[in-house]
């Protein structure tokens, strides 16, 4: 969809944004939103630029750079912390090689922190995408991402 | 339309979507079409069952038989055992923690059977996605009632009587709630529902919103009409995926069904919601904040009043509810306000749903009524902690919250008792932690959490979170000062009183939480450098050292064992602890609980090893370290157990001349006179402490302070300073009829001495031991090997026995019974010079101090009992006798020694004590350690002390170790323990490994200190 038809579907009143902005990052392959389309926004919601930017910023889950295709997010939470969140962080940086906030080079995962999946009964837990993932660990996680590699190299 | 025999109910909720339930689904589906059964079962995919770390579950209904852990394997067998041929799959039943105990029955299993459901009476029984099944469930059937046979008023006023609370945490009153907003002036209203929920871990609005969201639809509805409004927003945190889809699914089809839009059930009520999703904001959980990303804003809260209820979404009056609150109505519409307030307190009526997490065998969802007992939530409905280790405190209430300890496990849940302990109800989050957890780590989490998620509005909450968080920080790394506690304290009620909006408001309770139960840790962390759970990387060298209270450099005598080097790995060893040989074979080996080839596939069997460097050498007089110069000091140490005759040996070392005082003709103590040859042969208790005697420490033994001489007149010969270490010599007896005077009852500590002191003793053909110690065991165990049948009483449960489990299991191998839940009532000669003992049964009642349950009598239970001799072995305590003027010392309610410092500091400068008579009974290691810090204040009372002590450096170990390879795969040695056919009276049960099992052992060691010291 083009950015006006995401604001066609939801009106162009300002309580639509956040929704708005969700969808133009979901539809992005970088999972960001980018200049180009922030200028467009404001024209079509006659909101600012720096308005929007400053709202989206408010939000863990907007970017403006790009990142990866797959956004792993790990849970942070205390059930998955006491339950060694650390050393899925860990295990994952050694997989790809890339440290929380960074992109792998082949531009497939970003790696970040969340705050609770709320599937705190199968702690340490993470969602890649909108695919969640419990009851983790290194052997686990090894799997989870050698699968999706395969898949992203056919 | 076909006619069902069996339903086969399939959790889908998040969790076990996650444990792959949807590939399970598949092979059901085709295992039940293979078997041509599509037309008489139905796989039914559901919500949320709660027992999220048990799946993918399923019940198969009519019988309700519970299967855990399901594969897509095992389809096939369920569909052709249990679907075709009615036998259930008995593998798959769910077992009791610890017992092991297969449960076949949903109804049957404690996690189920303590709940009561009211929010979540559809999680997990209807399919979320077929709004057919929700009405089924009487679903829509409350907004019908209200909207034809209710005003608008006799529905707040029908709210108001059922005392429902606001569920988010606040615990604000939902009936009044709705009362103020519909009085508010204003043509436009709304109904939100808040389902951006508060505290991580608390995750039971996820669960409704995937499990049951026409629930939570229909009491927006029934809430608009109350109020006035057409129009409901539901705000649903981005993380949630699975919630947004399928409440956009339920949405859809109240539209298509006309439940939802205009002219509702053919009346002329009008209503609509929409969906509003988060995009990672915490902060947003705040009712204030939440309306304004609804808005389209950024989500930061704003000042009160005025409330939402005058001014909220869009400046119009809005009810803002959490989803919990929200599942609660239909059914109190349905079944009345009385049916709903006849469950909970008093004051909180109702149920509340918690989410169980950490260190719990059940974790997962339940339902309670109000008020039930934390305890009984943790040991019953979630089975207790895992792999035997002990509670530590439950976290309740997320960052907000606080912590509660093991001493208030009597608790009742609700909004107010919660508060008086410093914690609050909050959404619902309960996360149990065991004594791994360091209280300290947990605050700095919390602070580190508040600081990420603190919206930057105001000062208290940006800049004050992050000073407290930096002190944690450096308390953390071992940096802190003590100052830094009266600082946390202070800001954090600065922050408290000053902040804008509820997160800052809350932000500090972890800390004054912590601080208030568990400050004994920070200072340890301050003053110790020390982190008893383990956790803070700094001060932690290895986990084995860091648990054992002597700190013996575990990974460094392992590692020269393993090298065949065990001169170097003795050395290593006595530096911080004289007596390895005893260790080896009576110390509990905590270290090994803490060791991290737990999770690999074992612990290395340390005191095995230990145990073999020991008796592989003779002398030990080559291996102490070098004694520093003497400086002519004389000290006097009173008592010759462990404790004494450490503290000599730490003194010696340091260069004073030390002479230790033993009122018995040999010394040792306990080790000589209580703890049994078979466990502990007096020829390695003597080659310990001669080695001692060799490397300096005078013994004098025969001398019984306060009778042969005097403290002062010691003081009057030269000695400067004191040590008291003469245990618990006296036991406590009961105060029950018939024990005083009467020969056949002896208590448990007499009956060891006597034996170890070679006096002749008759035990007779029946012997009863009372006690569930290791003075218990030890005295059952001789009791035995006299030829007699031994049985253990004990009040309590085998859980709550405090004696070492080995001990139990081999008492039990050895034919000893033990009877648990019993306990003493009175005692009475008869004639046959036998004596009739009456017993009671007991049950276990509420939670004591100590964190255990309570024995009580069960009236009516009273049996008699002939036996030949009683044992009484219920507990110790000090024998100080004239030891001292009773002006010198203060002492503790038990009549344990009060020390000032935790270096055993008396009242008096010069007096100095530790070992059990300060701990009360306790382990030669524990001893051991408290010699050593008592040794370092002495030192600084006589010397001014010095900048380090030997004991406390941890020696480079000179074995080479490379970190890259696998570490080797073989499973833990057994112990190599004599057959009970085989055992005679005292000679040893267990024996010493050979020398190449030894060093295979210790090369299972993972050196956990190695990374540390490349840093």
């Amino acid at each position: 969809m083009t950015v006006k038809e995401i604001i066609n579907k939801y009106g162009n009143k300002r309580e639509n944004l956040l929704q708005i902005l969700h969808d133009i990052q979901n539809q992005s392959l970088q999972n960001y939103i980018n200049e180009k389309e922030v200028n467009l926004l404001s024209k079509e919601m006659k909101i600012p630029v720096s308005d929007i930017k400053g709202t989206a910023s408010f939000y863990t889950m907007y970017s403006f750079i790009p990142r990866g295709k797959y956004i792993i997010r790990v849970c942070e939470s205390p059930p998955c912390h006491l339950l060694g969140a650390q050393t899925i962080f860990k295990a994952i940086e050694a997989k790809l090689g890339i440290k929380e906030g960074e992109t792998t080079k082949d531009g497939l995962f970003t790696l970040e922190g969340t705050s609770c999946l709320g599937i705190c009964g199968v702690a340490p837990a993470m969602m890649i995408n909108e695919e969640a993932y419990g009851n983790l660990n290194e052997e686990k996680i090894g799997k989870i991402l050698d699968q999706i590699q395969e898949k992203e190299s056919n | 339309m076909y006619n069902l025999r069996a339903h086969v109910l399939l959790c889908y909720g998040g969790a076990c979507i996650s444990s792959n339930a949807g590939s399970v689904k598949e092979a059901m589906e085709k295992a039940i079409a293979k078997a041509g059964l599509q037309n008489e079962v139905d796989v039914v995919t559901t919500g949320c069952m709660g027992t999220c770390e048990l799946g993918p579950i399923m019940v198969i209904y009519p019988e309700g038989v519970f299967y855990q852990k399901v594969k897509s394997e095992d389809a096939e067998e369920i569909v052709q055992e249990h679907l075709l041929k009615g036998r259930v799959v008995k593998r798959l039943f769910y077992k009791k923690p610890k017992t092991e105990e297969m449960i076949e029955m949903f109804n049957d299993i404690d996690f189920f059977k303590l709940q009561k459901k009211i929010a979540l009476r559809n999680c997990g029984i209807i399919n979320p996605l077929e709004i057919e099944e929700y009405i089924a469930a009487d679903g829509y059937m409350a907004l019908g009632k209200v909207l034809t046979e209710m005003t608008p008023q006799q529905v707040i006023e029908e709210m108001k009587k059922s005392g429902l609370r606001g569920r988010g945490g606040a615990g604000f009153p939902t009936g009044l709630k709705w009362q103020f907003t519909a009085a508010s002036p204003g043509k436009q209203k709304y109904v939100c529902c808040n389902a951006d929920e508060g505290d991580p871990g608390a995750f039971m609005d996820r669960s409704i919103l995937e499990g049951d969201p026409h629930s939570v639809m229909e009491a927006m509805m029934i809430c608009g009409y109350a109020i006035g409004a057409d129009q409901g927003y539901i705000y649903v945190r981005a993380e949630y995926p699975l919630a947004v889809e399928r409440l956009s699914i339920a949405i859809e089809q109240a539209k298509k069904n006309e439940l939802l839009g205009k002219n509702i059930l053919g009346t002329d009520f009008n209503f609509d919601i929409e969906i509003r999703m988060g995009a990672g904001a915490f902060v947003c959980g705040e009712e204030t904040a939440l309306m304004r990303s609804i808005e389209g804003k950024r989500g930061e809260p704003r000042p009160k009043p005025p409330y939402p209820a005058q001014k909220g979404l869009f400046e119009c009056p809005t009810v803002l509810n959490n989803v919990e609150t929200f599942a609660n109505i239909p059914y109190i519409i349905l079944n009345g306000a009385d049916d709903f307030a006849s469950v909970g307190t008093e004051k909180s009526r109702g149920t509340k749903v918690f989410a169980l997490a950490g260190d719990i065998n059940n974790t997962g969802l339940i339902e309670v009524p109000i008020g039930m007992p934390l305890g009984t939530i943790i040991y019953d409905i979630g089975g207790g902690i895992p792999n035997n280790k002990k509670l530590k405190a439950v976290q309740i209430g997320g960052p907000s919250g606080g912590c509660i300890p093991t001493d208030h496990l009597n608790v009742k849940v609700d909004y107010e008792s919660l508060q008086e302990l410093g914690a609050i109800m909050g959404s619902g989050g309960l996360i149990v932690m065991d004594e791994d957890t360091c209280m300290v780590d947990l605050a700095r989490y919390f602070m580190e959490f508040i600081q990420e998620e603190s919206c930057g509005n105001c000062t208290p909450c940006r800049q004050g979170t992050r000073i407290m968080l930096n002190i944690l920080e450096r308390i953390c790394q071992g940096k802190g000062k003590m100052e830094d506690l009266d600082i946390l304290e202070e800001l954090s009620e600065q922050i408290k009183q000053t902040s804008l909006c509820g997160l800052g408001q809350t932000a500090p309770n972890p800390i004054i939480a912590t601080l208030r139960y568990f400050r004994d840790e920070y200072i340890e962390h301050i003053r110790d450098k020390k982190c008893r759970a383990g956790v803070c990387a700094e001060l932690v060298y290895s986990p084995c050292s860091n648990e054992c209270p002597a700190s013996v450099n575990v990974p460094g005598y392992l590692a020269y064992t393993k090298e065949g080097n065990f001169k170097k790995a003795l050395e290593i060893h006595l530096k911080n602890n004289p007596f390895p040989a005893v260790c080896g074979r009576v110390c509990p080996h905590q270290c090994e609980a803490k060791c991290r080839r737990n999770d690999l596939d074992s612990a290395v069997s340390i005191r095995s090893v230990k145990r073999f460097m020991a008796d592989s050498i003779d002398d030990y007089l080559k291996c102490f370290p070098e004694k520093q110069n003497s400086n002519g000091i004389k000290v006097a140490v009173i008592g010759s157990g462990p404790s004494g005759l450490s503290n000599a040996y730490f003194l010696t070392m340091l260069g004073y001349e030390v002479t230790v005082f033993e009122s018995e003709a040999k010394a040792g103590g306990m080790l000589t006179y209580a703890i049994p040859s078979y466990r502990l042969p007096k020829n390695i208790v003597e080659k310990e402490i001669q080695a001692l005697s060799r490397y300096g420490v005078k013994i004098k033994t025969n001398s019984k302070i306060g009778k042969d001489i005097t403290i002062n007149e010691l003081k009057k010969q030269g000695f400067k300073a004191f040590y008291i270490a003469i245990g618990t010599g006296d036991s406590i007896m009961p105060a029950i009829e018939g024990i005083d005077g009467n020969n056949r009852v002896i208590s448990g500590l007499d009956f060891l001495y006597k034996i170890n002191n070679n006096e002749k003793i008759s035990v007779g053909q029946e012997v009863v031991v009372i006690g569930g110690g290791n003075t218990a065991i030890d005295a059952a165990r001789t009791a035995k090997r006299m030829g007699a049948g031994v049985t253990i009483v004990y009040r309590r449960t085998r859980e709550e026995m405090p004696a070492e489990i080995e001990e139990i299991k081999e008492a039990e191998n050895e034919g000893i019974k033990i009877q648990l839940l019993q306990n003493i009532k009175s005692v009475k000669s008869n004639s046959n010079n036998k004596l009739a003992v009456e017993f009671l049964n007991m049950r276990l009642s509420e939670f004591d101090k100590s964190g255990r349950r309570r024995p009580v009598e069960i009236e009516a239970s009273l049996f008699t009992r002939e036996v030949d001799l009683l044992i009484l072995a219920i507990g110790q305590k000090p024998s100080l006798g004239h030891l001292f003027d009773k002006e010198a010392i203060k002492l503790n309610r038990d009549g344990t020694i009060f020390c000032h410092s935790h270096k055993g500091e008396t009242m008096s400068e010069d007096i100095f004590a530790g070992g059990d008579v300060v701990t009360g009974p306790s382990t030669v290691v524990e001893a051991i350690g408290q010699a050593q810090r008592a040794a370092e204040a002495i030192d600084k009372y006589l010397t001014d002390g010095r900048k380090e002590y030997p004991w406390n450096i941890m020696d480079e170990i000179e074995v080479k170790f490379d970190p890259e390879e696998e570490p080797v795969d073989y499973e833990r040695a057994k112990n190599i323990i004599i057959p009970v056919g085989e055992r005679d009276s005292f000679t040893e049960v267990e024996k010493t490994w050979d020398k190449v099992t030894a060093c295979k052992e210790a090369d299972r060691c993972l050196r956990c200190e190695f990374k540390k010291e490349e840093e």
